[in-house]
This record gives structure tokens, sequence and C-alpha cells, in this order.
């Protein structure tokens, strides 16, 4: 369906195998071990925050956070699994935390999750909208977003999470994902169809 | 069937319809153009927001390649390097500064002892210090607090700025208290009444004091004015704006007043920095006298050398020893005389000496004509302060790989300009200030001049931060270690030589120290206030 999807370290990412050795030597406590593990992953985990947070300095901050979050916790890590996933489950939780601790852009999506408009977009007018605009401008676009818009789209279509992972991730419940997503890809509408929005992505 | 909405198509899209709705969606499609246009609408849709989220790699930071937890090695290497670097800074003041400046006071009557050891350890001033036996432990503890900083920062990574702040006021508190064995007085106006013995060291602050008393030990102030008309068997140390000495003071005087007046005996040396300093024709000095002072005026006798750097001096009493006057002018009158060498260093442009013919002189009045040559003149000078550069340069490297993150958040503060020199000049003021008043009220004298040790390193460490704003600018921003280290490079040979330009050098030099301070203290605030006040674009977007 979606052929053209890549995945930069995303959890799914074929050809890319885990360093499962590494994984191992590491819960057992060996730090060169770690330090594979990291050199490994933190580029992937870098660019994911970079994505899910406002500004680069969040990003770099985020992601320090998370391999500490990660190093204490690896015990706790279920080798059967793939590591990735883990990692990026512990990454999403670590950065939708932050950005729910920073409420101010938030109190405009105040529980009308459910209440999604049903009407029947134009889809010309939609396949234009988006085809127009750059990669650039679209990640642009994205800083306009609610956290949680936001925060949605980059689990799904950065990471690839699947809807159950998004669910656990934002703590919706599964059924709503769907909804999330569609209303963040509104809100995506909405900041690229602005004039403004053209104007405010050139040089910051 | 009714069109298909929005969301179901998107569902069905991402595969998360129930199979027989999906069915049943499909079927509707094949026959309805319009679903079916939306349908591949959003279709499009994932796939350039995939594609748009996928591209746009953004180079990883530097400080995220440093692996966290692992850096032993280059940490220890980078203490090494510090400690050399230290080294060197110590051995490059002392042989620059501290050696000439010895030398000079050791010809002048501070002989047989070393300076430091009898300004430092023996003098009142570290009465607490004695208990230590001296600069080893001082070293030790300083080693020991360098292994806790380290310690705390790999413990809690987060509070490290604070962790080494509390440290230094933990250290400061923890030095022993210069009060313990004194006697601690603080008043308005204070008199030691005629008849009153203290048989302890006095320390004492207030506006005005007198001593009519005796004191039976040393005797150390802060006053606007003090006036000893008693006996003090120890030493003076004072801080005072006027100092009037008409009694007697065994030991030696060490005083930074605006005016110093002795009529009465000083039974050793005096070592002073004031505006002006009058030896009574009533005064005598048992040691030698060293002082730096716009006017001097010497009618009494000195037992040993007089030294004095001055604006004008007059002399009229006797020295016991040599004289070594540098100044702007001097008059020796009729009733003085040298029993030692006498030496008048005098500036190009300043009046020759008037000397009274009827003065005697043990050997003739030796007279030099200063050069007075700019520092720019010496090839000396430059090499010194690429020396010192390359150290500046060195310290920044150490700093960085010591610190990454907070280095590189340092860097990124200094583009704040407001707010960093906004938040600079409060700091740096109130630093300073505080330092001093802490320092003033005696209490805390320890933590003062840590504080002020904290200060100036920080003052040091602003052209090195301010340089690699200046290089920034000039390179484009760092993305990684290296490329911030070359910035470093680049800028702070720009910095420093604009600081060393003549006037507007003091000016760049005052901006650089207030702007480094406040980018340091920005960084500093941010971490500490992490979470709570976060504006929601991140601290720095620029």
């Amino acid at each position: 369906m979606v052929d053209a999807r890549r995945q930069p370290g995303g959890m799914s990412a074929p050809g890319k195998t885990e360093p499962t050795e590494a994984i191992s030597r590491a819960r057992a406590g060996n730090t060169e071990a770690w330090g594979d593990l990291y050199q490994f992953y933190a580029p992937a985990i870098f660019r994911f925050c970079r994505r899910a947070l406002p500004t680069r300095e969040d990003a770099e901050d985020a992601t320090m956070d998370i391999f500490l979050k990660v190093r204490k916790n690896l015990a706790q890590f279920d080798s059967s699994r793939p590591f990735s996933a883990w990692l990026y489950k512990v990454a999403a939780n670590h950065c939708w935390d932050l950005l729910r601790r920073r409420r101010s852009r938030q109190d405009k999506e105040t529980g009308d999750l459910e209440t999604l408009p049903l009407e029947h977009p134009d889809p010309g007018q939609l396949e234009q909208l988006i085809a127009k605009h750059t990669s650039e401008e679209i990640r642009r676009a994205l800083d306009k977003l609610s956290a949680r818009g936001r925060m949605a789209l980059v689990l799904r279509y950065y990471s690839d999470m699947s809807y159950e992972e998004v669910a656990e991730a934002l703590g919706v419940r599964r059924a709503f994902v769907g909804v999330v997503l569609l209303r963040a890809r509104h809100e995506l509408r909405e900041a690229l169809g602005r004039p403004d929005a053209m104007a405010a992505g050139g040089t910051p | 069937m009714k069109h298909v909405d929005e969301i179901s198509c998107l569902l069905y899209l991402e595969g998360q319809l129930e199979r027989a709705r999906a069915l049943e969606l499909s079927a509707h499609v094949d026959e309805c153009s319009s679903c079916r246009t939306l349908l591949r609408a959003l279709e499009n849709e994932s796939r350039l927001l995939t594609r748009a989220l996928a591209e746009g790699e953004e180079m990883v930071p530097a400080r995220l390649l440093v692996i966290p937890g692992h850096a032993r090695e280059p940490v220890s290497w980078a203490w090494v390097g510090t400690l050399g670097l230290a080294a060197t800074a110590v051995y490059a003041a002392w042989t620059g500064y501290v050696e000439p400046w010895r030398q000079q006071l050791e010809q002048a009557g501070f002989s047989g002892n070393n300076l430091l050891n009898l300004l430092l350890f023996q003098g009142a001033f570290w009465k607490g210090w004695q208990s230590m036996i001296g600069l080893l432990e001082i070293l030790a503890m300083m080693t020991l607090g360098g292994v806790g900083i380290a310690l705390l920062r790999r413990r809690f990574r987060r509070w490290s700025a604070a962790a080494m702040i509390l440290t230094v006021f933990a250290i400061g508190l923890g030095m022993p208290s210069t009060t313990s064995a004194a006697e601690f007085r603080k008043g308005q106006s204070m008199v030691v009444a005629q008849e009153e013995i203290i048989k302890n060291d006095l320390i004492v602050t207030g506006q005005r004091l007198r001593i009519d008393g005796t004191v039976e030990g040393d005797v150390i102030s802060f006053s606007e004015s003090l006036e000893v008309n008693g006996h003090v068997t120890g030493d003076l140390i004072t801080f005072a704006r006027t100092l009037r000495v008409n009694g007697r003071v065994d030991g030696n005087i060490r005083a930074i007043a605006n005016n110093a007046i002795i009529s009465g005996t000083v039974g050793k040396n005096i070592l002073s920095v004031v505006e002006g300093l009058t030896l009574d024709s009533k005064g005598t000095v048992g040691g030698s006298v060293t002082v730096f002072c716009g006017s001097l005026s010497m009618d009494g006798n000195m037992g040993r050398d007089l030294l004095a750097y001055s604006g004008h001096a007059i002399l009229n009493g006797i020295v016991g020893g040599s004289m070594k006057i540098r100044g702007a002018d001097l008059t020796i009158g009729p009733t003085a005389e040298i029993k030692g060498t006498a030496l008048y260093e005098q500036g190009a442009r300043s009046h020759k000496p008037e000397v009274s013919p009827q003065a005697k002189f043990a050997s003739p009045l030796e007279i030099k004509i200063v050069e007075h040559h700019r520092p720019y003149d010496r090839p000396g000078w430059y090499i010194w302060k690429i020396i010192w550069m390359g150290a500046a340069f060195l310290l920044g490297l150490v700093l960085i790989l010591l610190m990454p993150r907070f280095s590189s958040d340092v860097v990124s503060s200094t583009h704040r300009y407001g707010a960093a020199l906004g938040i600079g000049l409060v700091v740096w003021c109130g630093a300073l200030f505080s330092a001093v008043i802490i320092c003033v009220t005696v209490v805390g004298l320890a933590l003062g001049i840590s504080m002020l040790t904290f200060w100036l390193l920080v003052n040091y460490l602003a052209k090195i931060i301010v340089g690699a704003w200046l290089g920034e600018m000039i390179l484009g921003r760092s993305t990684d270690t290296g490329s911030l280290v070359a910035r470093i490079a680049v800028g702070l040979p720009i910095v420093v030589a604009v600081m060393m330009v003549p006037a507007i050098g003091m000016l760049a030099t005052f901006l650089v120290w207030i702007w480094g301070m406040g980018a340091l203290s920005l960084t500093i605030y941010h971490r500490l206030h992490r979470g709570t006040v976060m504006s929601p674009a991140g601290p720095v977007t620029a």
C-alpha cells in the first residue's frame, strides 16, 4: 500500500538486524557492549525525538534521558521481543510525558477527542493541498500541531508503530487511534493551508 | 450505499477495518468515483507524510556521540590535562608575577621569610588555617573536592551544575571559622576602654572603633575609622577609611585604608595600600615600610627599609635601611637621613626630585629614569599573551570534553544576547558585591574568598565562551564537539586581540565578562528549572 515507506531506524526496519549479542552483553553489565548499543541506536532515537519534540535542544536532552532510562531498566527488557520496539516504546513514553508536562499547547484539545467532524472533505482539494508542499514544509507544519496530534503522526508514520502501540504510548483507547490520527491530519492540512503558515515556514 | 466517511477510509487504508466492513467499503469504492478519489488522496497523504518524516536526516549532535556513562578513559585523561594545565598556569603566574614581587619585597625587608607564608599562613588573617599543616592539606582537600564533584556529576547528571556550586559552598562553609579563637565584636561605635585588657585576638566591625586599652593578640578590623591609642601586642590588620595609630602596635600593620596616620610606635613592619600615609615625626617603625599610595609623608623613624610606590613622596625622617621609591615626585627634606642605599625611580616626564643639601645619605641618591614602555612594544608580552591564550584554549577543550552538553548549552545561550547580557550584568555585579560583603563580615571570609575565586574563574572562562560565540558567527553554528572546538580556535584569538586594544579593550573586556557570565548563569538556571519553567518553544530556537 504505502510502498514508498522507508524506515530510518524504524521499528520494523528491514535490512537492519539487531545487535542481539551486544544487547545480551549489555544486559549482563558490559560497558563496552552498552557503548556499541548506544552508538547503534542513538542517531535513530535522536531523529525520533527531533520529530516528536519542538526544538533540537529538547530532542538532544530527551535522547540522553531516554538512554539513561534504558540503561537503568535494561534488566526489564524481555529479550524474546525486538529491542528496537522496546526502545521506541521507552522513547515514546518519555517524549509524551515531556509534552504532557508542558500543558500550554494542549489546552485547546481537552476531551473533544471523540467528536470528529465526519463530513466528506473535497478529495481534489485535499490532494492538491498536500502534494504542493515540500517535505520540509510538511515537517515545519508539524510544529504547529497539538502535541498529541504530532506525536500520533510521528509514532505511526515515522516509527511505524501498530495501532496498539500508539494507543499504549498515548494513553488512549485503541479504537480512537484512527480518530487521533485523522484529527492530526486535519490539523496538518489546516496548518499547511493557512497562508501565514507558509510565511512563517520561511527561514526562522 | 451512502458515501464512505473519511475515518473509515483511513482505517481501511491502514488495515484496521474488520473484514466484512472492509469488503463492503471496497465494493462501494469500486463504483463510486468520489470515494475512490478520497481514498487515493488519503493514501497519497500517508505516503507524503511518511516521506516527509523520513527525510531530513539531521546531523546527530556531537554531545550525543559521547556515550553517556562510558567516558571513563576520556575523563581520566581530561583530569590529567586539567591538572597539567593548572600547573602550567600556576608556574606562569609565579614566574611572571609573584616571584619578581617576592624578590623586591624581600629586598625591602621582608627577607628571610617566605612572603606568601608570612602574608597568608602566619598572619592572623588565616588564624583558622593554622590548625592545618599547610599547603599540602589544602591541596588534598581540593583534590577531594574535585573527586567529589566528579562522582556527583556521574550520579546526578542533571544536577551537576548545582552540585558543583554546592560543593564550593560546602567547602567554604566547612573551612575552619576564623573567629573560633578570637573575640568578636560588632557595633556602631566600639571602644576598648583604657583599663580593659583583652587576652585574645580581637576581631571588630563597626563604624568607629577606638582601642584605648590593651589587646594581647592581633586586631582585625573592618570599619570606617580605627584609632589605636592603647597597646596591641600582635599584628594590626585593618580595612578602614581612616586609620590612626597613636599608641603602640608591637607586631606588623597591614592596612588597606584611605588615610593612615601613624604617630605612635610600630614594632615590626608596615605593609599598606593607602591613599595617603603619614608617619608623624613622633612615630617610629621598628621594621620596614612597604607602601603603595597616592601621597606619602614620612617624618618619623624607620628601623629598616622604605619601599614605596607613590605619587608624591616627602621624606623628612630617618630610614634605617635602604630606600627605594618609585613615583611621580619626591621631596627629601633637611632632617632626612638614609643609612643604606637610596634609589629613586621616576617616570620620564616627572619632575626631578627636590633634595635638601642638609639631608644625610650613606650613599649618593641614585636616580633612575624609568622608560614607561607600554607593554605593546615588548615582544615578550605578546608571547605571554599567546601562551595564556593557548592555556585558555586548552581549558576550553578540556571543559568541552568533560561536559559536552553543558558546554554546548552555554555557547547556545550566548546567542540570546539580551538575556545573557542582562543577567550577566546582574550576576557579575551581584556576585562581586556579595563576595566582598561576605568577606567583610568576617564570618564568611573563607566562603567569600571561594566565591571571589569562582567569580574570577568565570571571568576567565568568559572569553572562551564569547570566543565560541564569535567562532559560530563566522563559521556557522557548531554541530558537534569537533566543530565547537574549531569555532573556539577561530573566535578566541579575535576576542583576546580585541581585549588587548588600548581604550576599547577595557570596554570589550567588561562586555566579554558579563556576557560570558550571563550565558553561564542562563544555562545553569535552565538546568535547575528544567521542566518547571519552559516556554513551549524550548529555551533556544534561534
